[in-house]
């Protein structure tokens, strides 16, 4: 056990060393996994392919990742562009601040560290869109459509996430549902509820939309059911706060009928 | 190993694009059509009629909530009339529909054992849409519940034959 430790720090000693050195950039970074981590053989071969002529079968043996091996991993604490080599100056780590290669999405950053924001459910998402807009300007595909096919995906699929995180947020009902996905609950959107008190409320002001003549009436009920709304988005961050994730669940199911009855609304008008 | 999995994810996405797609070509099912321009059954009875068992379910994913009443004749145990009131999509509006078609006429054991699956093969309902379905299922359930627990209220109530020997015992 002892050997393989100084063998996985030896060869991150050398994968750092090996890695700053310019001839071993673009392509390489990440892809350098070892089979057999006791022997300095892949490194030496690696010397001598780098060229690119055997690139692909050289990618072909390799089966774990470095970052499985070495003490300390190479990406996650440090992050570094997979591009030019930088490390990164700045949390999240979407795109490089030096060469403004976009990165590759990495699935811990969680929407809320995205946009910089705490994990809290009353956050200030006045904001939201301009941040999303500065973030759009570095990672946008169409701004990497002549660069390589692989920093065409990362900004694919970095800009999709950036987007999703946004509109995730922005949206109260959305918010609550994957502040609770990032807890491990998941909301069964499937099962029938039968909370008669509720459900007849909730039939009752759906009749009410159906039969408005006006739109001042309209208006009324879509003024009750925001007012109804707003004491759901406490309760939730009173539940989330306190864990009581089931009074939270419920919360959500609340909320979701009246987001429903405010889009028929909107429908109507 | 990172290249895999962006290739995986990318791969990940191509299907879900797929998939949505082919949902969009997707269309209602004439049965279900037919259902939702001609409803039958739509109304209500008095929830308070002790003939009336009133099933009230909803699906929280859609914020549906479907209204599936029952007339019983008291003696026969024969449900006589059924009657819905749906706010949701087509197939929840439909699926309903069907049932109260399906349960007029029949003994209140026997709707018991109407399955969602039965009426989403009626109506030829995709796969996600068979959650409204069984939100028919249970609002069948839910109406004979009801009633029957009306029935035994009244039992405890309308009890006229030996009231003081109830006082008594109790």
């Amino acid at each position: 056990m002892s050997n393989r430790k100084l063998w996985t720090s030896a060869l991150c000693i050398l994968h750092r060393r090996l890695y700053s050195s310019p001839r071993f950039s673009a392509g390489f970074h990440l892809n350098l996994e070892s089979t057999s981590v006791f022997s300095c053989s892949p490194y030496h071969a690696g010397k001598s392919i780098v060229s690119g002529s055997c690139k692909g079968g050289f990618m072909a043996n390799f089966k774990f990742s470095v970052r499985g091996f070495c003490s300390e991993p190479v990406v996650g604490s440090v992050d570094k562009c997979w591009n030019c080599g930088t490390l990164a100056m700045s949390k999240p780590f979407l795109a490089c601040e030096s060469c403004k290669s976009v990165q590759p999405v990495d699935p811990s950053i969680d929407y809320f560290q995205i946009f910089g924001l705490e994990k809290e459910y009353d956050v200030k998402v006045d904001n939201l869109e301009s941040k999303y807009k500065d973030w759009q300007k570095k990672l946008h595909p169409d701004l990497v459509h002549s660069k390589s096919e692989k920093e065409r995906e990362y900004a694919a699929e970095q800009s999709a996430r950036v987007i999703d995180a946004y509109y995730t947020l922005s949206k109260p009902l959305s918010r609550a549902t994957y502040m609770l996905k990032l807890e491990g609950v998941h909301v069964d959107e499937e099962k029938t509820i039968s909370e008669p008190d509720f459900l007849a409320e909730i039939m009752e002001v759906r009749e009410a939309v159906e039969e408005a003549e006006d739109s001042q009436a309209l208006n009324q009920i879509q003024h009750q059911m925001q007012g109804k709304l707003e004491s759901w988005f406490k309760s939730f961050a009173n539940a989330f706060k306190n864990q009581e994730y089931e009074a939270a669940v419920t919360s959500i199911q609340r909320m979701t009928y009246y987001e429903r009855v405010k889009e028929e609304i909107l429908k109507k008008m | 190993m990172l290249r895999a999995g962006c290739k995986r994810f990318a791969g990940l996405a191509n299907f879900k694009n797929q998939t949505q797609t082919l949902s969009l070509l997707r269309f209602y099912h004439e049965r279900v059509v037919d259902h939702y321009n001609n409803p039958r059954n739509v109304g209500s009875f008095d929830k308070n009629d002790p003939t009336v068992g009133t099933g009230l379910v909803g699906a929280p994913a859609c914020g549906d909530v479907m209204k599936l009443q029952i007339k019983v004749d008291e003696e026969t145990g024969k449900i006589v009339d059924a009657c819905f009131k749906t706010f949701g999509c087509g197939s929840a509006i439909a699926s309903s529909s069907v049932a109260t078609e399906w349960v007029k006429g029949k003994q209140m054991e026997e709707v018991l054992s109407i399955k969602n699956t039965e009426i989403a093969k009626h109506l030829s309902l995709p796969p996600v849409k068979l959650h409204c379905s069984m939100l028919a299922e249970d609002a069948i359930k839910a109406a004979v519940k009801d009633y029957e627990a009306k029935r035994a209220k009244l039992g405890e109530n309308g009890d006229e034959a030996a009231p003081v020997d109830k006082a008594a015992d109790a």
